[in-house]
């Protein structure tokens, strides 16, 4: 399983792997436009494969009020 | 997925409106362009200007600070702590954090220390924390860098927050705001600091892969208070947009600051950083440029004492 950490809503879920960057974004009802997916401080472009055992941040990147 | 421009590193940043992917070595380049072309094209500043930065503890605002010192402009942060509980402590650790590391000293305005932190005010007036916050800020924004002997105010507003206000403006055909709307608003005679906004020509989505490859430390969650802001649902539209037809956001503000709609924008020397049109004179308490006798700072804090006072009464009866 990929360890998911949703960093803005505290959160964290477990997806099964492998599956695309892309892939995991529209599982998670991300856009790719306002969120960045990060692992070991690298930023992960939307073809990228996430492996089983992979922890992954997403992070969204909206702000303001 | 190979950088565009060097072609050797791995890509980490895709850029689908610019129809460029680049690793990180290559995006910094890139990043600092786009600041380089927004302050020569819009004319914010000089090296020979002090800039203060007001500072959140937020990605946008850390990360101009970072890159107006890596610029070499004289910039100084200001940050203002309005004593929103948890998220005013860790947003100003971080802010602190930021500084120490490049052994510099946040100007700090402590909104508690005033008796103007946001939750007592909204608490003892019953109004709305971010327009209480909005009135605040704005003051301060002026006060501080003209008494400090700044020549310019530097906000962190990306293009997603200026093509957001422009949209939620339209929709509500709001024509004096889209008017004023400009990453330049001048100094003027009655003695508003020039507001520049350097960030104008990126998305968030760049200045958050900026602050990750830089490794700066922010803030990652909203003030409380932003919870369901309308801001954010022009954002969320445009970004809905945005997926399907890259570029959007650029075309849509910079149309407008391009001059498409004739008759729209004002003429850059006609345009200043005062508030509404009418004559403008200067508060009887704190002397800050003001259309009426008391400034809108001034009169909430008035507001504010009066209540409490007659609160204390109350209590004393």
């Amino acid at each position: 399983m990929i360890r998911v950490k949703l960093i803005q809503q505290k959160k964290e879920l477990q997806v099964p792997g492998p599956t695309s960057v892309n892939a995991l974004l529209e599982e998670i009802g991300a856009k790719k436009t306002s969120t960045i997916v990060v692992c070991d401080k690298r930023i992960l472009t939307p073809d990228k494969t996430v492996e089983d055992g992979m922890v992954v941040e997403v992070i969204s990147v909206v702000s303001g009020g | 997925m190979k950088c565009r421009r060097c072609k050797k590193n791995e890509a980490e940043v895709v850029l689908r409106r610019h129809n460029a992917v680049f690793c990180r070595d290559c995006f910094l380049p890139f990043f600092e362009n786009q600041v380089k072309r927004a302050i020569s094209e819009f004319g914010l500043f000089s090296k020979e200007d002090r800039i203060l930065v007001c500072v959140s503890g937020g990605k946008d605002s850390l990360v101009l600070w970072d890159i107006l010192l890596r610029m070499g402009y004289k910039a100084e942060g200001m940050y203002i702590d309005l004593g929103i509980g948890d998220y005013s402590e860790q947003s100003g650790e971080k802010v602190k954090t930021f500084a120490v590391k490049r052994e510099l000293e946040p100007i700090i305005v402590d909104l508690e220390g005033e008796g103007m932190g946001i939750p007592g005010v909204t608490g003892t007036l019953k109004k709305k924390e971010c327009s209480l916050c909005g009135i605040v800020k704005r003051h301060f924004f002026n006060a501080v860098p003209k008494s400090l002997g700044h020549t310019v105010v530097a906000t962190g507003h990306n293009l997603d927050d200026e093509a957001s206000r422009l949209l939620g403006n339209f929709l509500h055909w709001n024509k004096k705001y889209i008017e004023k709307q400009h990453p330049l608003l001048r100094e003027t005679q009655s003695g508003m600091v020039r507001k520049v906004k350097p960030l104008v020509r990126l998305t968030e989505y760049e200045t958050a892969c900026y602050a990750l490859i830089r490794e700066i430390d922010y803030m990652p969650y909203e003030c409380p208070y932003s919870r369901g802001a309308t801001s954010l649902v022009y954002k969320e539209a445009l970004n809905s947009i945005e997926e399907s037809v890259p570029g959007t956001k650029a075309r849509f503000l910079f149309g407008l600051l391009g001059g498409e709609l004739e008759g729209l924008g004002r003429k850059r020397e006609e345009r200043g950083a005062g508030g509404e049109d009418g004559e403008e004179r200067k508060c009887s308490v704190c002397s800050e440029p003001s259309f009426t006798e008391l400034c809108a700072y001034c009169r909430l804090k008035d507001e504010v004492e009066k209540k409490r006072e007659k609160g204390k009464r109350r209590v004393q009866r």
